[in-house]
């Protein structure tokens, strides 16, 4: 496992100096959005990956992140740093209060409930005039003359590369919160439990306690990334945040790398969201809907060809190159009738 | 009040018979199909281009929708699910939700994005009164095509061969495959048939529901809370749990705030989920 | 052993990365994708293609995939038909700019509209909007929904780009204080007071008694800043001249059915309806007044679907009498010869007439053209300076000009009523404008012919 860390901080490193080479805005701003839900599909892996309790709605610990940062910030004043921590706590206690009664159901069940869940409080936020509704919340940006120190504290800035390191950042640690996870005896049980639910059980796992521990840090995870987002963006509103399409990309781009495994969300991310932006880039202003249609046509075709994920080519070279079978195993995260 | 439950019934209807699709392939294989509510945008994309181009009425391209995305189905099972369904868990998830994205913007590429309406069909805006309650002809046959299509599908599944054959591979994939059924074909059956019943639907709806390219993602969501409402794989359910969907919205809606309807839709499933944890009907 | 494959993996997709989006921007910058559609259909610009470096750039974000898709493409159409009138040369035409090919003050450069897609996702009008500031464009338009205007023009804000949006409604856009931000559409909160005061005049003209008034709205930015502008001038001006507010119902943005919806209308039994609607919701909800027989006095739409050309073809004869506010009908065209010439420029392209907002996003064009040409120069500060003080003409809108306010309002509304008559938009109100008479009150469902 001391492998696994050389090639997280090596990877990291990489990304670091990225910008050293990278002027362009919009591939910098690919970056950002890239480690931004990079960071989202590691979260999304703890609770699914490992667990394999499958969301299809962390949309909405993302959301809520987001929300709880920019109303502070809005109604308040309050610095988006520290928006940013209630916002994790506010995210961890919804996981809990709607995972709490949902965790008994099995495999597909839950994870329509966790859809339901998610579009319950995009309703909710869609009707509530405190967080400005419909509406959604143009985040004040700060007056050009701002002072670098100001804009630390409002987290607001006008150049890209800040924004990668501030994302890299996020990332970073939460990559090192996976690794250790994983090699825990919280993950050991997290994966046992995924295996099979009743033998993780009779050998003494209070399986959900530790299903209520990874949704913890799952969501309180989302709604970090969440905060970034929107003082990125400097504007929300319920539609963008708790969309199913946003739960879906999380899935997908972990699908597409690789689940259960940590590289997976970053690998899945680093072809998903440049492919996404690339397509809509070249094509987009055809008006046609051309752009869309290849990118669901390589969606199918990466699944038809790749159907272990990304990860899974690294997986059968290495196991020819080392002619030895198992290892990480492949992931069952939902149990199929 | 009466006029708010016979709508919503009506409406219940129709979420039916888009959903009871679902339920098969979902049941059956394990699939929730992302890409079910592009079938039926499809189905009704052919009804409303035989009545544009050759004044075929809506309901009587019934057999040939329900032909054509049967055959869809099919293709879809061969071309990609097949391939797939082996993979790492929710791989085939990621393929349906690539076709959806597909087929929606294929839509778009080959018919532009405009809003498609049929408002002359043979049904379209006839009303029956009842005393003060008003009820759309359209919505009726809607309604008793997706009853037919219920009676039809289970007399098909306790009745044949094949209807057995999947109900026994829904079960256990393994048995059914030592007991000598042939697994892949069932599945590619039962693919085309979930098509079939999504081509009916669209060729009932296209008489009074507007056709435009993204109207499957709305229809894809419900019927996934539907069928997970009713439970997997059963037919029942998914009538049922249409018919709940159908009156939540429709009186939940009157009294709470019209823009509340789909929380409450969404609730509902929370609610009773808590008591039968594998759906209504679920086993 | 592993941990090196997935780094040189990493490192691979990264480069992918680089590479593609780096190709994007480069490529665009050497082919001009859009000019090519543009020379194609336009056919007057050979050289547009050839002479790339040449050409003004102007950045037009539209939402050309998604559920607002088929507006998206009708005004992409529209901004076309600008771009052609600029850089051809048409002498009959009495318009700025439409006499000479390309911008005279600027030696003839010719403009070139970069289109790109946002999906109706305001993350992705960002993204869209920094990258076409960087393939460098002069100025930003669009973005038609108002969720996705607002990142896009701060965006233009911090890079100090003028943003000209055509057709984006809600009022709150031109609250935010920013300076290179102006909007051509009458806003909402100008719409419900042109609704008021019509009701006013067909009260004292027809003598038809509007006195209850409902609103039924999308749950989205759209729809609750229509309401609330409603609501507004219904407690500062018009509780006080007769009027009494019913309520209002809302419905969600991807609704499937508007039973409930309509039997609250009926239940209320309004006057008159204001919708806020796009044109799907709007097709259902006719679809059901008919059914249920809701007959109001009058039904008044906020700029949405009504205005879309598609809900006379999707609603034959029950679209008649149904009214709201536009900027354009074809009833116009017969005493408007520029209004009818860039018509039939459309028409080739969509094969329908213009609508309201196909024609503020031409606007939006011309507009920003004209002021690059008056202030001589691509410099964002003196093409703003000339935004922000001139007088622009536009013989295209009924209003005949175009001038905005200190917070970037245009102060003189091109929208008017028009009412479905026969299934053709006619102006009804004000009176100078007006093409034929309003048609009150609704008739019972059965009577119709």
């Amino acid at each position: 496992m001391v492998k696994n860390k050389k090639a997280i901080i090596i990877l990291i490193a990489i990304m670091a100096i990225l910008p050293i080479f990278i002027k362009s805005k919009v591939v910098l701003n690919a970056i950002v959005l890239l480690l931004i839900f990079a960071t989202l599909g590691e979260a999304w892996n703890i609770i699914t990956g490992f667990a394999g309790q499958t969301s299809f709605g962390h949309a909405a610990y993302f959301g809520i992140g987001a929300y709880t940062s920019a109303v502070l910030y809005f109604h308040y004043e309050i610095s988006p740093l520290i928006g940013m921590v209630l916002g994790a706590i506010i995210a961890a206690i919804i996981g809990v209060v709607t995972s709490y009664p949902t965790f008994r159901l099995k495999g597909h069940y839950f994870a329509i409930a966790t859809l339901a869940i998610a579009e319950v409080i995009k309703q909710l936020f869609i009707s509530w005039r405190y967080v400005e509704g419909a509406t959604g919340i143009s985040i004040p940006i700060l007056p050009r003359s701002a002072t670098f120190m100001e804009r630390i504290i409002y987290l607001q800035f006008n150049e890209k590369v800040p924004w990668v390191y501030i994302s890299l950042f996020l990332f970073a640690v939460v990559v090192f919160i996976c690794d250790y996870l994983e090699n825990s005896k919280m993950g050991y049980y997290l994966k046992a439990i995924r295996e099979s639910h009743e033998a993780a059980e009779s050998i003494g796992i209070n399986t959900t306690n530790y299903k209520l521990y990874a949704m913890i840090v799952s969501s309180a995870i989302s709604a970090l990334a969440g905060s970034i987002y929107a003082q990125y963006i400097l504007y929300i509103d319920p539609f963008m945040m708790f969309s199913l399409e946003v739960s879906m990309k999380i899935v997908l781009l972990t699908v597409l790398g690789g689940i259960g495994n940590i590289f997976g969300p970053i690998i899945g991310a680093a072809i998903f969201i440049p492919l996404s932006e690339f397509t809509r880039m070249k094509l987009g202003g055809s008006g046609t809907g051309i752009d869309l249609m290849i990118y669901g046509a390589l969606i199918v075709l990466i699944s038809v060809f790749q159907p272990k994920g990304i990860i899974g080519i690294v997986e059968s070279i290495r196991n020819r190159s080392t002619k030895k079978k198992g290892g990480e195993g492949e992931v069952e995260a939902l149990t199929r009738n | 009040m009466g006029q708010i439950i016979v709508n919503g019934i009506l409406m219940g209807f129709i979420y039916s018979l888009v959903a009871i699709g679902l339920t098969l392939t979902w049941g059956t294989m394990g699939i929730p199909n992302f890409a079910h509510g592009d079938f039926l945008m499809l189905s009704m994309y052919l009804a409303f281009w035989a009545f544009e181009l050759i004044g075929i009425d809506p309901l009587l391209m019934l057999p040939i929708c329900i032909l054509a995305i049967f055959i869809l189905g099919v293709l879809t099972y061969k071309g990609i699910i097949s391939r797939v369904i082996d993979g790492a868990s929710l791989t085939a998830l990621l393929a349906t939700f690539g076709l959806g994205m597909f087929l929606k913007n294929l839509a778009q590429f080959l018919w532009t994005p405009n809003y498609r309406y049929i408002n002359d069909a043979l049904v379209s805006g006839k009303i029956i009164k009842l005393g003060n309650i008003v009820l759309g002809v359209p919505q009726i046959v809607a309604a008793v095509g997706s009853i037919l299509l219920v009676v039809v599908i289970v007399y098909f599944m306790e009745n044949t061969r094949t209807g057995k054959a999947i109900q026994a591979t829904a079960l256990n994939r393994n048995t059914a495959l030592l007991m000598g059924i042939n697994t892949s074909k069932i599945f590619a059956i039962t693919f085309g048939i979930t098509g079939a019943c999504v081509g009916a639907a669209g060729a009932l709806m296209s008489s009074f529901f507007p056709i435009y390219p993204t109207l499957g993602s709305l229809f894809s969501t419900l019927s996934l809370v539907i069928v997970a409402l009713g439970g997997l794989g059963s037919i029942k359910g998914a009538l049922y749990g249409g018919l709940i969907i159908g009156l939540t919205e429709a009186i939940g809606g009157y009294f709470l705030g019209t823009q509340f309807k789909y929380l409450l839709v969404f609730l509902i499933y929370l609610i009773v989920i808590q008591v039968r944890p594998k759906g209504l009907f679920g086993w | 052993m592993k941990s090196k494959l997935v780094v040189l993996l990493l490192i691979l997709s990264l480069l992918f990365t680089t590479v593609i989006t780096g190709c994007s921007s480069e490529t665009s910058k050497d082919e001009g994708t859009p000019a090519e559609t543009a020379t194609e259909e336009g056919g007057t610009e050979e050289e547009a293609a050839a002479d790339d470096g040449e050409t003004i750039k102007i950045g037009a974000i539209l939402p050309l995939t998604g559920s607002a898709a088929a507006t998206g493409v009708k005004l992409q159409a529209a901004m076309e038909v600008a771009q052609e009138i600029i850089n051809g040369e048409y002498p009959d035409l009495n318009m700025p700019l439409a006499k000479d090919a390309g911008l005279p003050n600027l030696g003839g450069k010719k403009i070139e509209i970069i289109f790109a897609d946002h999906q109706g996702n305001p993350e992705m009008a960002k993204s869209e909007a920094e990258r076409l500031i960087e393939e460098g464009v002069v100025a930003l338009v669009g973005a038609y929904q108002s969720s996705c205007t607002k990142p896009a023009s701060q965006t233009a804000e911090q890079y100090g780009i003028p943003f000209v949006c055509g057709s984006s409604s809600s009022a709150a856009l031109t609250e935010r204080g920013l300076e290179y931000f102006v909007r051509i559409a009458p806003n909402d909160d100008m719409e419900s007071e042109m609704f008021y005061e019509f009701m006013l005049y067909l009260n004292e003209n027809y003598d038809v008694d509007i006195k209850t008034v409902a609103v039924a709205y999308i749950d989205n930015e759209f729809g609750v800043h229509a309401k609330e502008m409603a609501e507004k001038w219904y407690n500062e001006v018009y509780k006080d001249k007769g009027f009494e507010y019913l309520g209002s119902v809302a419905y969600a943005t991807d609704v499937t059915n508007v039973d409930t919806e309509v039997q609250q209308i009926k239940d209320m039994n309004p006057d008159a309806i204001f919708h806020a609607s796009y044109i799907a919701d709007i097709t259902m909800f006719v679809n059901k007044y008919r059914d249920a027989g809701v007959t109001p006095k009058c039904v008044l739409n906020y700029c949405g679907g009504f205005q879309d050309t598609q809900f006379v073809v999707n609603l034959g004869k029950d679209s008649d009498y149904f009214a709201g506010g536009a900027a354009f009908t074809a009833a116009h065209l017969d005493t408007m010869p520029e209004l009818k010439f860039i018509n039939d420029l459309y028409r080739e392209k969509t094969n329908s007439h213009f609508d309201g907002p196909a024609l503020e996003e031409f606007a939006s064009i011309m507009v920003v053209a004209d002021a690059i040409n008056q202030a001589g120069s691509l410099d964002s500060d003196a093409i703003m300076e000339v935004i922000r003080n001139t007088e622009f003409d536009a013989p295209y809108f009924a209003s005949g000009a175009i001038r905005f306010n200190e917070s970037g309002q245009n102060e003189i509304s091109a929208s008017y009523i028009v009412q479905i008559q026969d299934q053709e938009y006619q102006a009804v109100w004000p009176e100078d404008i007006a093409t034929s008479t309003p048609w009150v009150p609704f008739p019972d469902w059965s009577e119709r012919k």
